[in-house]
């Protein structure tokens, strides 16, 4: 097992109610969080993705996870709710400045083509409706191969308990479909009060029909694993990664144990 | 890829998987001290790391006198603050603590299902309950957990310091030491025991860190009026529950205005009018144990014939071996602890519990 993960931090534009929640977070055992920035693009006019606030300006001292001796780590994470497939734009250049990539489909072609095409790392599955549609085997195996995974969060559970209906009854539905499988669970906390801590969400687990070992692994082990996979979504096969080195030509690759076959041609 | 059959049957199969309660294991024995094959001494010397020991006297209000002095000559303990791993390798320390058997190392905060833990036993095996990560950085041979699940996240690394191939010099040492310094230098802090005579042997890797000494933290309450269950025919489950009930200090009463208890005595019940509780925390050897259970043995032949004694001893939570060498891990909680009921007629009861990711106590 690995370490306890939440992937799913609503971000505020209150630093003090940010800096409570990622507190809360690591008293409770967390070692490794998300902010997570919400975007919805509407037809209307056209949105500007919101850029991540560095960490350091949100929080000057990381605090310590309860009962380790290492600080807590706080990465970025972009959600875009897609209502229609010109929302997401693979490959845009303000992506680059989030750690991990997230969608939110709506209809059931985006969330076929969120399984099978996009270059993302974890689709949302809704808690708040009765769900749109229905999950089919092949678009969740092809994810699943993918490794790309899906996310129930508890947080609206908590609020609301006509949410708490939505929430069990979509997880159970997912649950069906995937066997368990690449599922991770998070809190969508907006206030400190919302998080609960880790051996509480893995009995939550087991009311969305996860077993006991897999509960703890939607909350570790596969967390572990989405964030391994958003960093190699910024590399080419998991293998090689470029970095701006300081001269003014272009961009050397730099190459990290690669076999000579897969080292890309220099441009000329 | 396993092959789901669909339809209604294959739903069926899916649910009742899901509710499978956490599995628990019990293990109850009934003997007597006077029959020479009594499994007792061994269990006690099996379960090396003990966190917690409860005692509960029956018709008892304070403690003994050769009791009381027992409980403060408990061996003490050390804690090392960030003790690089490699020093348990260091030669001196090899020669004048592991070889002679004489010490016991646990690593202290780290969480066996997140962190890597390391246990060092008294036989001079060196146990690392490691992560992935760790574990292929490391680059010494070692086990997946068995109680990995679908993913393989846990390795466990077993060495023998005694054995010829660990010894200074050897291919396999150096590799673990390379291992240590240079590939995967893990520091944490460390619980350091020894027999008693072996302090000397850890003066010199106490001496190079922080340290400060312990002993262990005794704690006594005499409680009046206690219902108690019949010891001889309650079933195991309900006897462990009321006595872990008695010792959490919880009340058994089930009233009405109390939302945080229904625990209940079972019955049938009787009220012993006063009782003894007693506490010791730390890193706790099997041979204090011993000791102290000799010790009790002793006190109940002076006491009336209805009278008994109840031992609880508890493992550590986190420790990477549970009951002679066998590795131990956390699902939702690592209880590892063992109960002895002791009569008056040299009769006990044993009951040795685990948990969900541990193999059957012996």
């Amino acid at each position: 097992m690995s370490v306890f993960v939440d992937l799913n931090l609503s971000y505020t534009a209150d630093n003090n109610r940010l800096r409570a929640l990622i507190e809360t977070a690591a008293h409770l055992g967390f070692s490794t969080v998300a902010i997570n920035y919400v975007f919805e693009p509407t037809t209307k006019k056209k949105q500007e993705i919101p850029a991540p606030k560095p960490i350091s300006a949100l929080i000057d001292h990381l605090p310590i996870v309860q009962g380790r001796s290492r600080p807590i780590t706080v990465l970025n994470r972009l959600t875009v709710v897609m209502s229609d497939s010109s929302h997401f734009r693979p490959n845009a250049a303000e992506y680059r400045g989030f750690d991990l990539l997230a969608v939110y489909p709506t209809t059931e072609k985006l969330f076929h083509s969120a399984c099978m095409l996009l270059d993302i790392d974890i689709i949302v599955i809704s808690v708040t409706e009765k769900l749109p549609f229905f999950f089919k085997r092949a678009p969740v195996n092809g994810a699943v191969d993918r490794g790309v995974v899906f996310e129930v969060c508890y947080s609206a559970a908590i609020r609301d308990s006509t949410m708490r209906r939505y929430t069990i009854a979509n997880a159970l539905s997912l649950m069906e479909t995937c066997k368990g499988k690449s599922v991770i669970l998070s809190s969508a906390a907006e206030k400190a009060l919302e998080l609960r801590g880790p051996y509480d969400v893995i009995n939550l687990g087991r009311l969305f029909g996860l077993s006991d070992a897999d509960a703890k692994e939607a909350l570790s082990s596969t967390c572990r694993s989405v964030l391994l996979h958003a960093e190699t979504r910024k590399t080419a096969s998991g293998i090689v990664y470029t970095r701006r080195s300081c001269q003014e030509d272009s961009p050397q690759p730099d190459l990290c144990d690669a076999p000579a076959a897969k080292r890309p041609h220099l441009a000329e | 890829m396993k092959v789901w059959t669909g339809g209604k049957q294959g739903k069926q199969r899916w649910r009742r998987r899901s509710n499978t309660t956490p599995r628990s294991l019990l293990v109850c024995e009934r003997s007597s001290f006077c029959d020479e094959n009594n499994r007792v001494s061994s269990q006690v010397e099996q379960l090396h790391f003990n966190y917690k020991v409860s005692v509960l006297l029956s018709d008892c209000s304070s403690a003994p006198s050769h009791l009381e002095s027992l409980l403060t000559s408990f061996s003490h303990f050390y804690l090392v603050r960030n003790l690089p791993l490699h020093e348990l390798l260091d030669k001196q320390f090899l020669e004048t603590a592991v070889y002679q058997g004489n010490v016991y190392g646990l690593s202290y905060r780290t969480r066996l299902d997140e962190d890597n833990c390391v246990a060092l036993m008294p036989n001079g095996h060196l146990v690392l309950s490691l992560d992935k990560d760790s574990f292929q950085v490391l680059g010494f041979e070692g086990k997946t957990s068995t109680f990995n699940y679908k993913t393989k996240n846990r390795y466990v690394v077993t060495v023998d310091l005694t054995d010829g191939s660990m010894a200074p010099g050897r291919q396999a040492y150096l590799r673990l030491l390379t291992g240590l310094t240079s590939r995967l230098p893990l520091q944490m802090d460390f619980l350091l025991s020894h027999h008693p005579g072996g302090g000397a042997s850890l003066q010199a890797l106490l001496s190079r860190y922080i340290w400060s000494e312990h002993k262990p933290e005794v704690g006594t309450c005499s409680l009046t009026h206690l219902p108690c269950p019949d010891l001889q025919s309650c079933d195991p489950h309900g006897l462990l529950e009321w006595l872990g009930a008695v010792d959490a200090n919880i009340s058994r009463d089930n009233s009405s205005s109390s939302f945080l208890s229904s625990l209940v005595c079972p019955e049938p019940k009787r009220t012993v009018s006063r009782a003894l509780r007693i506490s010791i925390c730390g890193l706790l050897l099997p041979h204090d144990v011993q000791r102290l259970i000799q010790e009790l043995r002793c006190y109940l032949g002076q006491c009336q014939p209805e009278s008994w004694v109840s031992l609880t001893v508890h493992g550590f939570v986190d420790s990477p071996v549970s009951w002679g060498g066998k590795e131990h891990g956390v699902l939702r909680g690592g209880e590892n602890f063992y109960t002895l009921f002791i009569f008056h007629d040299h009769t006990y009861h044993l009951h040795l519990a685990a948990g969900a990711q541990d193999t059957c106590p012996p």
